[in-house]
């Protein structure tokens, strides 16, 4: 276009969006500040002095360390999980796709994508408990079930692109299947298990509708969980409650602030597919 | 690449055992859950639950009050893993249930001889005439009522109504001196039951759910005056009715904003929390002319259930024992500003001197919405009447949505 | 050799795809059987054949679910992608703080949907009230969320607000594939910002557009946290959606079967939609 001037119309009114952007975490962070004294006054006005008060409130009343650690937990086997599972399922079925049984399968597990949450919510709730999985492994197990699909789907349009001649190399040497995988295409797929790792721990991290259906003790509840059923002690406490909010949306901030390049750069890859 | 593939595995198997070691604590303790839909009892429920353990150091009780505490409950009936003690109020889903078996019959207990009868009844008309016995223990009952600011009702030199008319002559004065005359919270759909609860439990019949499940009355013949009464009160509301919900009407309304606020007791303790200077005064709301015919409604606000599945039936026991000892009782009734169903245990707070007489001489009428049947979304229905005021149509449609309910 | 290939291949599925019946396809199964029927989710049940199937058609909650639902997601589909195009394009022209911008324009995506609701039932509960009120501004001095007629657009703002961040990136990641030479030959051409935007650029991102309306309307039509943040599906049942709906009524209304035939009506539905969306979006590639 212009070459190499600075567009500085656009630039301001960018810098003018971003205010939309920030305004509410402007407003989450002044008010988990403030005292509930303070908000018979102007609301946008900065707290009178910044004490962690409301934050070591919300932290005892919420139980806020066990919460932080069962958010983390589900993420974290989750993330594993897909992974290795649905990496393992895209290989075999991406070079077996002129199959028909795995032609079938992958139809199959993409058709997923059409299938609403809603039918399999009331069933879901009574064969969890009746399994013994309302609990976070239960949780993080269907985390992967209901991400195969678009995981799947992100993992074969990338196997397609590896040259077939690398494991035609290895299976002369001697290389077992299995072998060829971990050795030579595992690796070779490391842009996408960081694309399908950050989707799936924004997913998993940020669940509301799947743990709420699935954890029956409230000692295993998540993060975005615990904001939900702590409505009724918040209810008259709004510094209380933004300061639970804060503490709950932070850690997510935090990795964010350290690897965002990383983060976008991984979720505009797993979209140009 | 052998090392990720051992990395994760280290990692998936200490999160796995972490998972364990999560759900196997205090291994030589009984733990119970204890299930409360009372959000405003929590804080007193916590403190009590501290001094049972300290009493039963080998019993841990885990204490839970969700938010949607139906949609909860129910889901655990699906899940079939019921708390072990609950503290549920008295209305249609104790009611199913007690007839589905799911509850621990308290006959043979001596437990029952301290209640009062009239509370028992309550419960097992709940749970139907096909089914005997008793599956849950009346502790709290409550009461609808109009509660007043006594400050303002003073400064405008106002008395306590006693009929229809009186009332809305008063609402008028406290209309045409530039003040709200009444709270509403409209934005929280259930707020919208306590004023058409007070109107509908004195104008319509009682017998009312089973004429209309046959066939023989219907919404639009018997709850024209009832429709027609709650719209004139809502004329009374403040600006944004819809506007507000509970939580933040309960703070206007204890910082001065309304004279009038149509509430259970329940809401006593929160208003007092947020104004402690806060002086209230309460009546029966004069749905008639006829004062002797306004009665008061009060259902069973807390029942005290035990899980007929559970494992440790005999703690369970305990806990019960211990909420219906009397010190207990009372400081339940002190604290939540409720009425007991314990015999001898009475409310003597001065915000409630209004409505006492109602309790000892009997005048008293239960919830009507409590014999509507499930899923009927009465609040819903009351809510968009309140906001499109269309009589009409709000009757046709509690009457269809019954029809559809009871067909399901 | 070649069987003990194919046998390493069958092992690396098996365990996904039992996982992935037992946990997503039974249950379905499970909840097209159960609508034949009148559990409750719990207790006896009984065959009740079409019965539910017919009393869904004529439940005006379940409908006007509906027609939230889809009125909700059509509207916030089209302004997320209108805004987010219009952000990527900014984004991707020669502007200053480029990284920082994008950076800040994608945070909403990171947050948890339900606390973001939380704080937005905040803003339009007591912020926007005030703002409205000092300024004057009738229109927005008292709860929008308070208004059956208004509520809605208070869901859209938040949803856009929310969505707005991943499709612009899927936008950026589009404008990326674009050679530059394009716009030289365009700017040759004579061509102004806006005929370059829709001769040359949108053309260009035009498949992106076409997956990015299938899949943020996809995810609108399944709208759950935002609701029970913002509203929880009142005033009355002015914004409920269906998969709101299904859960309180499901779970809490102890109507498991007549939703579990409600949620069947809305997998026909969705599975319709999605057809028709590939259809349209099979004859454009084929253009």
């Amino acid at each position: 276009m212009s070459g190499l001037k600075i567009n500085w119309k656009i630039t301001t009114l960018l810098i003018l969006g971003t205010l939309f952007i920030l305004f509410p975490l402007y407003l989450t962070i002044v008010i988990a500040f403030k005292t509930p004294e303070e908000m018979g006054g102007n609301l946008l006005a900065l707290p009178e002095s910044w004490s962690f008060d409301n934050f070591l409130t919300a932290i005892e009343v919420t139980n806020f360390y066990q919460s932080f650690f069962n958010s983390l937990i589900v993420t974290v086997a989750s993330v594993v999980m897909a992974i290795l599972i649905h990496s393992l399922v895209a290989y075999a079925i991406a070079r077996n796709i002129h199959k028909k049984f795995y032609k079938f399968l992958y139809i199959y597990f993409i058709s997923a994508m059409f299938v609403p949450f809603p039918i399999i919510m009331l069933p879901i709730v009574k064969q969890t408990s009746f399994l013994g999985m309302d609990n976070l492994l239960g949780l993080a197990f269907l985390t992967i079930v209901m991400h195969l699909a678009l995981n799947v789907f992100i993992y074969v349009g990338y196997v397609k692109t590896i040259p077939i001649a690398l494991e035609e190399a290895a299976t002369i040497d001697g290389a077992s299947t299995w072998t060829t995988f971990w050795k030579i295409i595992f690796p070779l797929m490391t842009p996408m298990h960081a694309t399908v790792g950050i989707l799936t721990a924004l997913a998993a991290w940020n669940d509301f509708m799947l743990p709420l259906i699935v954890l029956s003790d409230e000692s295993q509840y998540t993060l975005p969980l615990v904001q939900y059923a702590f409505q009724g002690q918040f209810s008259t406490n709004y510094n209380l409650a933004f300061a639970s909010y804060l503490l709950a949306i932070l850690p997510m901030i935090i990795v964010y602030i350290f690897a965002q390049k990383w983060i976008i750069g991984g979720v505009m890859r797993g979209s140009v597919k | 690449m052998k090392k990720i593939t051992k990395m994760t595995t280290i990692i998936l198997l200490s999160a796995s055992l972490l998972i364990g070691c999560n759900s196997e604590e205090n291994d030589d303790k009984v733990t119970l859950e204890f299930f409360s839909n009372k959000p405003e009892s929590m804080d007193f429920y916590e403190s009590l639950i501290e001094e049972f353990e300290e009493e039963h150091p080998k019993i841990n009780i885990e204490f839970e009050v969700p938010p949607e505490p139906v949609t909860v409950m129910r889901t655990k009936l699906t899940r079939n893993k019921l708390p072990d003690i609950m503290s549920i109020s008295g209305d249609s889903l104790y009611g199913e249930m007690g007839r589905e078996g799911f509850l621990y019959d308290f006959s043979d207990s001596d437990l029952l001889t301290t209640i009062q009868p009239t509370y028992l009844d309550m419960l097992s008309r709940l749970v139907g005439e096909e089914v005997d016995g008793n599956y849950g223990i009346p502790y709290a009952t409550n009461a609808v009522s109009v509660i007043y600011n006594k400050d303002k009702l003073t400064k405008y030199n106002l008395e306590v109504p006693t009929t229809w008319d009186e009332f809305i002559q008063v609402l008028q004065t406290v209309k045409d001196n530039g003040e709200i005359p009444i709270y509403y919270t409209l934005q929280d759909a259930w707020t919208a039951m306590p004023s058409w609860n007070a109107i509908a439990s004195n104008l319509v019949p009682k017998d009312f759910n089973v004429m209309k499940t046959n066939g023989e009355t219907t919404f639009q013949e018997s709850y024209q005056e009832v429709a027609e009464k709650a719209a004139t009160l809502t004329e009374y509301g403040q600006r944004d009715i819809i506007g507000v919900g509970y939580d933040d009407g309960n703070r206007a309304f204890a910082n001065g904003e309304g004279v009038f606020y149509i509430q259970g007791n329940w809401v006593v303790p929160e208003l007092l929390r947020i104004n402690s200077e806060l002086e209230l005064g309460t009546f029966a709301l004069p749905a008639t002319n006829n004062p002797k015919e306004n009665k008061l409604i009060s259902g069973v606000d807390a029942t005290l259930a035990i899980s007929e599945a559970t494992e440790h039936k005999e703690e369970a026991l305990q806990f019960i024992e211990f909420m219906l000892r009397e010190d207990i009782a009372k400081r339940y009734t002190e604290d939540q500003k409720a009425f007991s169903a314990i015999k001898g245990i009475v409310q003597e707070d001065e915000a409630f001197k209004g409505i006492k007489h109602h309790f000892e001489n009997g005048s008293i009428t239960s919830f009507v919405d409590h014999y509507y049947p499930n899923g009927l979304g009465q609040e819903g229905i009351v809510q968009e009447f309140y906001i499109n005021n269309d009589i009409e149509q709000a009757l046709k449609k509690f009457d269809s949505e019954w029809n559809k309910v009871i067909d399901r | 050799m070649k069987a003990k290939k194919d046998r390493a291949f069958l092992w690396m599925v098996v365990p996904a795809f039992i996982l992935f019946f037992a946990f997503h396809t039974f249950p379905v199964l499970q909840g097209v059987f159960f609508s034949f029927t009148d559990y409750k989710g719990y207790g006896s049940w009984d065959f009740t054949g079409l019965k539910n199937y017919f009393n869904v058609f004529q439940d005006t909650r379940a409908l006007s679910a509906y027609g939230f639902t889809f009125q909700f997601a059509i509207i916030a589909t089209i302004l997320v992608n209108i805004i987010s195009i219009f952000i990527a394009l900014g984004l991707n022209a020669n502007i200053k703080f480029r990284k920082t911008l994008r950076a800040t324009y994608f945070i909403p995506y990171i947050l948890s949907v339900l606390i973001v609701s939380y704080i937005f039932r905040f803003i339009f509960t007591h912020v926007l009230p005030d703002i409205g009120s000092s300024l004057g501004i009738e229109a927005i001095s008292t709860n929008i969320l308070g208004n059956p007629d208004l509520a809605w657009i208070g869901i859209v703002i938040l949803a856009v607000w929310q969505a707005a961040a991943f499709n612009t990136l899927l936008y950026l990641a589009g404008l990326a594939t674009i050679d530059q030479q394009v716009y030289e030959a365009a700017s040759i051409d004579g061509a102004n910002a806006w005929q370059t935007f829709w001769k040359v650029t949108f053309p260009l991102v035009a498949p992106f557009f076409t997956i990015n309306m299938v899949v943020a309307m996809k995810n609108f039509l399944m709208a759950f946290d935002q609701i029970v943040g913002l509203t929880g599906g009142g005033p009355g049942t002015s914004t409920e959606s269906i998969s709101l709906l299904i859960y309180t009524s499901g779970l809490g209304g102890g109507q498991f079967a007549y939703q579990s035939a409600n949620a069947v009506i809305y997998f026909i539905v969705i599975v319709v939609i999605s057809v028709f969306q590939l259809r349209v979006l099979e004859r454009r590639e084929a253009k």
